[in-house]
């Protein structure tokens, strides 16, 4: 009946499906238990930097707090609000996550490894698109709706205007974004992060951070619009405590509310990765000549540096006010951004 | 036309100012101040398992009641604190008493005093005639027990946890003892306190 | 299998479409459009242009949807919801409805829709160096214009936007 070339292809399509399956899970189970481990190193940093502890009794150092956050986030009553909009109000959560763990599809985390004994060659992504820079700006763009609608249903006032502060900062902000983005792409000749990784082997000096003079401008630009876009300090005017009682997620209680720092924390990792992959050499050594390590190794320390960058910064700058968080966006980064593509277009043609 | 719209703002500090500016460098200086706190040592004490503070002799703790050298009472029930405190938190009721318990023949019956209602303003202590009533350094005064905050006089007169002769102002190494609900100082530290080791007992 | 896909995201988009019009609360009606949008750009997907369905999602769903929202959420939803958008010259509106839609009909069916990029190859994914030369050499022209009518409407916004007392 079969052909044997007919059933060869539907083993070798099975199994590249159950390939995908596998690394589709793995990449969910690590994005779901992230947050464990940078709760704790957040709040580690935190209390370092204000010249305490932070977390000490559960666990050694502290270790296992995160899991009894997580168990009384659970065990906590789930409050909706007697005058919300039930409906939004659920969704809102779930909108804010989805779009935060979708992006993980096109993040690369390295070239490819061969697994010993069988001999295959198994890409250490789940897709290589040739937009996938475009995708993850436009797929981490839409992670704003779950703060805007998660605002908007609470039915308080509190709750919108931190809604509708993060719209705004979102518009503004991701325009420098999207800009710093084009910029990375006139460097590489690429929207594929694997290709624009490629472009930057060998070396620190390949780097797109020292394309001088440009280089290090969109760079800035690139972390402090992305800290714009993940709502973090100095930024954090959706959730600004001082003024807004907690912005966005009064209104939110127990498991519903834990998953705004769970997409803020996922959002945060794929800022990093990104300024990794785009300026940083994603997996490439910085010195060619040092000792072999697995690419991943300092991929992995790229992005924790990065990480750690964020926290740093959370805990040493003090909040822009809404007109200043504005003035930044509008009329200096993006004045600076058009400036640096121009520059950047010349010295392409030229150079 | 609003007023100062127009007027061109200059930029703070010149020259200097706009380099500052471009270079994030207050920024980059609040960064390397807080890089500092990161990797430098914490001050917390870790109050009730590792560490615990010893206040200074002024401190008013719980009430003691005193001795003399010969291990008489030195209350002799006078129950001038009584009347000097502003709360009505201590009672005393006297008895006569020939067998040399007290220092007088008058020694208090009942002696106790509820720590809910005393705000530790320390006129017993004042109002004593023979030094009896002292406000010790015990600060530990919570309870999960209603009852634990009344105390009477069998308890009172224990010696206190930390001597008078002890100067305080100081941490010492502490564990917490979970059966009793007591934090226990190990060791005492003097102000450089990793240098020395005071053994407390 | 494509088919199957197809069909569900065709399907989603009418029905979250007709939802955007029928539903009461501006809110719903946004997040019904957003859904919509969203579909769009999968189908988009399934005709091997990653580029345009990337671009949908990053500009409808994530930049204009977000500018609704904006205006939506400082309404009054209660006065909105009570209120109807037809209104007194629904009479006018009953006669406009049948001519747009059999003008949509003869553009889609009638028109050169469908001729407009024949020099790439059909069934290929396409590439966004194609779609970047085709828009800088072929159809300058248009990408100017369309370029000119932002703008102009950026300006026009300005100028409704700014102090009403300022040219007295």
């Amino acid at each position: 009946m079969f052909e044997l070339a007919d059933i060869t292809t539907f083993i070798v399509s099975i199994s590249v499906f159950l390939i995908l399956f596998v690394k589709v899970y793995v990449v969910a189970a690590v994005l779901f238990s992230l947050p464990i481990p940078l709760t704790w190193i957040e709040r580690k940093v935190a209390g370092h930097i204000q010249v305490r502890l932070g977390p000490f009794t559960v666990g050694p150092h502290g270790i296992l707090q995160p899991i009894a956050d997580t168990l009384k986030s659970f065990s906590k009553e789930d409050v909706i609000p007697e005058k919300a909009d039930r409906l939004i109000f659920i969704l809102a959560p779930l909108i804010a996550l989805v779009p935060a763990c979708m992006v993980f599809v096109a993040i690369p985390f390295g070239e490819s490894v061969t697994i010993p004994y069988i001999n295959y060659e198994l890409t250490l992504y789940i897709a290589d698109m040739n937009v996938a820079l475009l995708y993850i700006l436009a797929i981490s763009g839409l992670g704003i709706y779950g703060i805007i609608f998660g605002g908007w249903a609470s039915n308080s006032k509190y709750a919108v205007l931190g809604g509708l502060r993060s719209a705004a900062q979102m518009i503004s902000y991701e325009v420098a974004l999207s800009f710093a983005a084009i910029g990375v792409v006139m460097l590489s000749n690429s929207l594929s992060l694997v290709e624009i990784v490629k472009s930057q082997a060998g070396g620190f000096w390949n780097w797109n951070l020292f394309y001088l003079p440009v280089g290090p401008v969109w760079f800035i630009i690139f972390i402090i619009a992305g800290i714009a876009e993940i709502n973090r300090i100095p930024f954090d005017l959706p959730e600004d405590e001082g003024t807004l009682g907690a912005g966005f997620s009064v209104e939110y209680s127990g498991m519903k509310f834990a998953f705004f720092p769970l997409a803020e924390y996922i959002a945060m990792t794929t800022v990093s990765i990104l300024a990794v992959l785009m300026f940083l050499g994603g997996w490439n050594t910085p010195f060619p000549g040092a000792p072999v390590v697995p690419p991943i190794f300092w991929f992995g320390i790229k992005v924790l540096a990065f990480i750690y960058f964020f926290m740093w910064t959370r805990f040493t700058f003090p909040r822009y006010r809404y007109d200043q968080l504005m003035t930044i966006g509008w009329k200096i980064l993006i004045p600076i951004c058009l400036v640096n593509l121009l520059v950047t277009g010349f010295m392409r043609i030229l150079l | 036309m609003k007023k100062g719209r127009n007027v061109s703002r200059k930029i703070e500090g010149g020259l200097i100012g706009l380099l500052k500016k471009i270079f994030f460098i207050d920024l980059l200086t609040g960064m390397s101040v807080t890089l500092g706190y990161n990797l430098g040592k914490s001050i917390t004490m870790r109050y009730p398992h590792e560490e615990k503070w010893i206040p200074y002799p002024r401190f008013r703790g719980v009430h003691t009641l005193n001795r003399d050298d010969e291990g008489r009472e030195l209350c002799v029930a006078c129950e001038l604190c009584v009347a000097a405190c502003p709360t009505d938190c201590i009672t005393v009721v006297p008895e006569e008493d020939l067998t040399g318990r007290g220092i007088a023949d008058r020694v208090p019956k009942v002696w106790t005093v509820n720590l809910v209602r005393c705000l530790f303003c320390g006129y017993c202590e004042d109002a004593c005639p023979t030094t009896a009533v002292r406000l010790s350094r015990d600060y530990e005064l919570a309870t999960t027990d209603f009852s634990r905050t009344v105390r009477n006089r069998d308890e009172l007169l224990q010696p206190p946890a930390i001597p008078e002769t002890v100067k305080g102002g100081v941490v010492v190494e502490a564990r917490y003892d979970k059966k009793n609900m007591k934090v226990r100082a190990n060791m005492l530290r003097q102000k450089d306190w990793w240098k020395s080791k005071l053994n407390l007992g | 299998m494509e088919q199957i896909f197809f069909i569900g995201f065709a399907v989603l988009a009418i029905v979250s479409a007709l939802a955007v019009v029928s539903l009461r609360n501006p809110v719903h009606s946004a997040l019904c459009l957003m859904v919509c949008l969203f579909q769009v750009a999968c189908i988009f997907v399934l005709l091997r242009s990653p580029f345009l369905a990337v671009v949908q999602i990053f500009i409808y769903v994530g930049a204009v949807m977000v500018l609704f929202l904006f205006v939506v959420m400082i309404l009054d939803i209660r006065k909105v919801m009570l209120g109807s958008l037809v209104g007194k010259r629904s009479g006018f509106v009953y006669a406009i409805m049948p001519l747009v839609t059999l003008e949509f009909l003869l553009v889609i069916f009638k028109g050169g829709l469908g001729k407009v990029a024949s020099n790439i190859p059909s069934g290929e994914e396409v590439k966004v160096a194609v779609i970047g030369k085709e828009l800088f050499t072929k159809y300058l022209f248009p990408f100017e214009v369309v370029s000119i009518l932002l703008l102009v409407a950026m300006v026009g916004a300005i100028v409704l936007a700014k102090d009403r007392d300022e040219g007295a």
